[in-house]
């Protein structure tokens, strides 16, 4: 059987051959000691963060967005609510890393333009006050510059939208073929594209909203032809009344990256929308609802299989928010300011209108215009659109000029200052002044609107016919006991924030001597810093416009509520509530209750009046009767106006105001309220531009007055008080 | 394949009771039959919803294979696989001219040219070339024994790197490498002087200076990106979340989230849930490791230590330095595979396509590793009938 052949020959194994194999044992011994070793290590040492690794993978929880809440008047008409709209957005990681750098720096190029803009708008304020301050008449190139400066400062220099790039024609197509789909323009596209990442880098951008049911299926049914393209239903907000009530609305957009490290919005996840101005903002706690949740698994390829849901967390809808707003009332409140504008003998688009029922600081309308149809909000924004809400040229529809807005109030001022007077023992009820029609003090000539005379008065008399010397006098001997007329102007609530449900709301200012030599302190300490020269002009561009330090005659300004006085609508409107309802400073607010869907209140908001004033009541019946005979009494400022209104039923106190704005024409302001024991009610009309405070404002606040308490004439009366 | 070496003329010789006891080694057949029910078993639960319809499709594929591997086997364990040296040269032919006939035409799959399309079952036919080249490379080192000088390890080297370009140029870069390891195993148990290996490792690290680093600033492509994307990507398993590094991820959260015992067939999730990827063929180990854990993992571990053990043993009792020479050959080859293997699946080494042996999914590969366990127990068969016969006893008995 053996062959015989040499190498079929049996051989010891040789001893080179035992070492050889030895060593080739020795490298298996060794490799299988690593694999086992490393097992060891994976499985056993480390095994459990494998497996929490293991069972994250694969698991991915969809969001439902939850609709938010609808937004209805105090007597549940629908002023915002929400639709379902199909929505076409880009997801940016699919967009050329080159879009993403252009969207970048145009982001950077808007924040150096705006802060050009503030510059200009810091130096274009300055100017004005010192012009103010000055008494006197501008010169023809002062007023050159200051148009100039006015210009630059009211918008900012424009900043074009990088060109859509010509070498990525991945792009280019999918632009075409959207275009072509949802007919928009590939350029208008490309604008959305950057201002969305420039705004929120890391946020669809939505190309458009409300999308043809039939475009929204082929898009959806072609998702390889529309790479990147999200094509979704959301929930968008709508506004059925368009531009009532506009500005106190507010957007709603996805929470930014700043955003999220918010307190505030510690719950929030990220991309869900939020409200980011007006009652959105406020009550977005309460808008908001709470996003739903699908917890499934998918496999690796990103397939999901419904088998395979683990679990499904509803989304609850927002709250209802039921408003304090009257709707009929607010309406007529646009349409009576639309129409004083219209009457003003200037030429003017600006104005506000504030209704507040004293009691409880329940705003019952409020306006602001121009206005602007509050559908916008629901679209993406072009950056025609976008100025043109923001830009001074179109003063600003966006701007909620009742809360926003602070002017001198001019003689609605005036009852502030006779209180203080009464007060602080300036004067009795009965105490006469002489109003000779003109008055020297300070080295400064006063005098009367149209050089009126009204001679010896009381202080109800001089409110009755609003004397500006009677007031003057009371503003020169104030300021020698110290900031009294201040002390009770910032009691009645002017110089802080009334604590509305309105973000952005402004303080004000009462000016006093410590504001006024601290302020100008400051001024001598950049000009020597700057090193340049007081009182010229480069100084005033870089220190500002505080040039002098505090006078006599600032007081007497004050007194009649100009000079440095700054208050809103609202704030006029809150002090006269004190009047009315003596002495309570209550905290406005629009938001009545929240509620479910069907209406049943879920809480009610009933914000704790500020403060109670003390007025002593016999001060007050002597301010009151000076209000009251001002719009019901011979003579009285706005009695023409009130002419025909049924004063037994429903009798008003009023104050015109007519404030002097150099070089502007003047702005008119009207002041009243009514006491009526069910629907008691305070309106404040301010027309910017609008004349004497008779002739626009007061007109204005009769209408809404006609509307609230059913009068049946409802028209516009001019009235022909030339007074402050 | 086995058609020329049917020795028609010369019958198998006539077996007694007591001889057939003898002829296949119980603890090499008892690794396989272990190392292969591990393989159904884990393809089993790794497949169950890769097939529509049929949830044992693999399963019963890969049963048949290891049943013809089985028949293939044991056929060749009764012969005498001495007689196969004379037959080194159309062994060899059939090596290179195989190899480059598939080459040219076989399709382009998955990035390589390796599979030949048959009705039925597409063959790799690399895998079998394995066997070729140990065999050929055996029966060239004999003739040359007695003259064991540079010459000969050089000439050994350049037959066996022939088929590694040819397997190279056809994209089997896991194949390529086996090949090398066959034909450095066969120098080393031939005896080949420690200073040979040296030089060989020197040339080496030229060339792989030049494949990965010169020839690709020449413009000359000789590894594909991917492949060196996947040589590389292990260096740095997290950087790189796609592909390569993506993979070894999945493998290594796999194995290890088996922990000690295993997560059971349907609560493995990287399986079920294509996590990991090629579940069935590169990375089976990580199955069994996410099923069954460090026991199961342990176990197979086992199985191939056994088997390796059984090989270099047959080495040592082969009657002839043929015989050897090629057991040492198998065994290194093998070794190595499930090493690289392995290793890959638990992230200690790159991704190079190489299959587990007798575990992964695949008829080639499958076959391939029985023909090389006939082989086998041919040696051993035939060193136990010469011993029985001589009365000598193996040393590492």
């Amino acid at each position: 059987m053996p062959s015989n052949r040499v190498e079929d020959r049996l051989r010891p194994i040789t001893p080179q051959l035992a070492w050889r194999v030895a060593v080739l044992g020795g490298i298996a011994f060794v490799l299988f000691g690593i694999v086992f070793f490393r097992l060891w290590y994976l499985q056993v040492l480390t095994g459990d963060t494998a497996r929490v690794a293991a069972s994250q993978n694969g698991r991915r929880t969809e969001r439902i967005e939850a609709p938010r809440g609808d937004i209805v008047d105090r007597h549940a008409n629908q002023l915002v609510r929400t639709k379902k709209a199909a929505v076409v957005q880009l997801v940016p990681s699919s967009l050329p890393e080159r879009v993403l750098e252009d969207a970048d720096n145009y982001r950077k190029a808007l924040g150096e333009a705006e802060s050009q803009r503030l510059a200009y708008e810091r130096q274009y304020e300055a100017l004005s006050r010192q012009l103010k301050d000055d008494g006197r008449k501008s010169t023809k190139a002062e007023e050159r510059e200051r148009r100039r400066l006015r210009k630059l400062g009211s918008t900012a220099r424009k900043v074009p939208i990088p060109p859509i790039p010509t070498d990525e024609p991945g792009l280019t197509t999918l632009y075409r073929r959207i275009s072509e789909t949802i007919d928009i323009r590939p350029k208008t596209i490309h604008e959305r594209v950057i201002r969305s990442i420039a705004d929120t880098p890391y946020s669809n951008v939505t190309v458009r909203t409300d999308v043809p049911l039939a475009q929204f299926n082929y898009m959806r049914e072609r998702p390889e032809y529309f790479k990147g393209v999200v094509v979704t239903k959301r929930y968008i907000r709508e506004y059925p009344e368009g531009k009532l009530a506009a500005q106190l609305f507010g957007t709603v957009s996805e929470i930014g990256t700043e955003q999220m490290k918010l307190r505030r919005y510690k719950d929030v996840a990220q991309g869900t929308r939020i409200g980011q101005t007006g009652l959105e903002y406020s009550y977005d706690e309460y808008l908001r609802g709470r996003d739903g949740y699908t917890r499934l698994v998918v496999d690796a390829h990103g397939s999901r299989d419904d088998e395979r849901k683990v679990s499904v967390v509803e989304p609850k809808q927002g709250q209802r928010l039921r408003l304090t707003i009257d709707m009929d009332l607010q309406r007529t409140g646009e349409q009576a300011l639309a129409q004083a504008i219209q009457n003003s003998e200037y030429e003017t688009r600006a104005g506000a209108f504030v209704a507040m029922d004293p009691r409880n600081g329940e705003v019952l309308a409020m306006g602001s215009a121009p206005s602007f149809d509050a559908n916008w909000f629901a679209k993406p924004f072009t950056q025609q659109r976008y100025e043109y809400l923001t830009s001074n040229e179109t003063d600003a529809p966006l701007l909620n000029r009742a809360t926003e807005s602070a002017y001198p109030s001019a003689s609605t001022f005036k009852p502030v200052t006779a209180l203080a007077a009464l007060e602080e023992g300036l004067i009795t009820p009965s105490r006469k002044i002489n109003d000779p029609g003109h008055w020297e003090y300070g080295g400064r000539e006063y005098q009367n609107a149209k050089e009126a005379v009204f001679g010896s008065i009381n202080v109800g008399e001089a409110l009755k016919v609003s004397s500006d010397i009677f007031f003057f006098k009371l503003g020169a001997q104030a300021n020698d006991k110290g900031p009294i007329i201040q002390k009770w102007a910032e009691r009645l609530g002017y110089g802080r924030k009334t604590g509305i449900d309105l973000p952005n709301e402004a303080a004000g200012l009462v000016p006093d001597s410590k504001w006024r030599n601290e302020a100008y302190a400051e001024y001598e300490r950049c000009v020597e810093k700057n090193g340049l020269e007081l009182r010229t002009t480069a100084a005033l561009f870089e220190c500002g416009g505080i040039e002098r330090t505090w006078t006599g005659g600032d007081n007497v300004n004050l007194a009649v509520g100009q000079g440095d006085l700054q208050a809103t609508p609202l704030q006029v409107a809150v002090a006269y509530a004190a009047f009315a309802n003596g002495g309570t400073i209550v905290r406005p607010h629009l938001g009545k209750a929240v509620e479910n869907a069907n209406g049943v209140p879920l809480q009610e908001f009933r914000p704790k009046a500020k403060r109670k004033v003390k007025i002593p009541s016999r001060d007050r019946q002597v301010i009151l009767e000076g209000l009251r005979s001002a719009a019901q009494g011979e003579g009285g400022t706005s009695a023409d106006v009130w002419q025909g209104w049924p004063m037994d039923e429903f009798p008003v106190y009023g104050k015109t105001g007519t404030a002097e704005r150099q070089p502007n024409p003047d702005q008119a302001w009207y002041a009243c309220f009514v006491k009526d024991k069910g629907r008691p009610i305070v309106v404040v009309v301010t027309v910017e531009k609008g004349g004497f405070g008779a002739a626009t404002a007061a007109p204005a606040a009769r209408m809404m007055l006609s509307e609230w308490f059913d009068v049946s004439d409802r028209e516009f009366h001019a009235g022909t008080s030339v007074t402050r | 394949m086995s058609a020329p070496i049917q020795p028609a003329s010369d019958p198998p010789p006539s077996l007694g009771p007591r001889e057939w006891r003898l002829r296949l080694d119980p603890l090499l057949l008892l690794a396989t039959l272990g190392l292969v029910a591990c393989s159904l078993i884990a393809i089993r639960g790794a497949t169950a919803d890769d097939w529509d319809g049929d949830p044992l499709y693999y399963v019963k594929r890969q049963a048949v294979y290891i049943g013809v591997g089985f028949v293939l086997m044991y056929g060749l364990s009764r012969l005498d696989y001495s007689r196969l040296r004379e037959l080194r040269y159309p062994i060899y032919g059939l090596l290179i001219f195989g190899n480059l006939f598939v080459l040219a035409i076989a399709p382009e799959t998955r990035g390589t040219r390796a599979w030949l399309e048959l009705p039925g079952f597409n063959l790799q036919y690399s895998e079998i070339g394995k066997m070729l080249l140990a065999v050929a490379l055996a029966g060239f080192l004999v003739e040359r024994m007695r003259e064991m000088g540079r010459q000969t390890t050089a000439r050994v080297m350049l037959l066996g790197l022939l088929p590694t370009m040819i397997v190279l140029a056809q994209s089997d870069l896991g194949s390529a490498t086996v090949y090398v390891v066959g034909t450095l195993a066969i120098l080393f148990v031939a005896g080949a002087p420690w200073r040979h290996f040296a030089g060989l490792a020197a040339l080496f690290a030229v060339a792989v200076a030049f494949v990965l680093v010169a020839a690709p600033r020449l413009g000359v492509e000789v590894l594909k990106p991917y492949q060196v994307e996947r040589l590389t990507s292990f260096m740095h398993p997290s950087e790189n979340a796609n592909d390569a590094g993506y993979q070894q991820e999945q493998a290594r959260i796999a194995i290890g989230s088996g922990e000690k015992t295993g997560r059971g067939v349907d609560g493995a999730t990287q399986t079920k849930l294509d996590f990991l990827p090629e579940h069935h063929t590169d990375f089976i180990y990580a199955v069994i490791g996410e099923t069954y854990g460090f026991a199961g993992c342990a176990l197979v571990l086992s199985l191939y230590a056994l088997l390796i053990w059984r090989a270099l043993h047959i080495l040592t009792i082969a009657k002839n330095l043929f015989g050897a020479l090629i057991a040492g050959c198998i065994a290194m080859m093998l070794l190595y595979q499930l090493f690289v293997n392995i290793g890959m699946n638990v992230g200690i080494m790159p991704i190079t396509g190489v299959t587990a042996p007798l575990l992964s999914f695949g008829g080639s590969s499958m076959l391939s590793t029985f023909l090389a366990l006939g082989l086998l127990h041919s040696i051993n068969a035939q060193a136990r009938d010469t011993a029985s016969s001589k009365g000598r006893t193996a040393i590492f008995q």
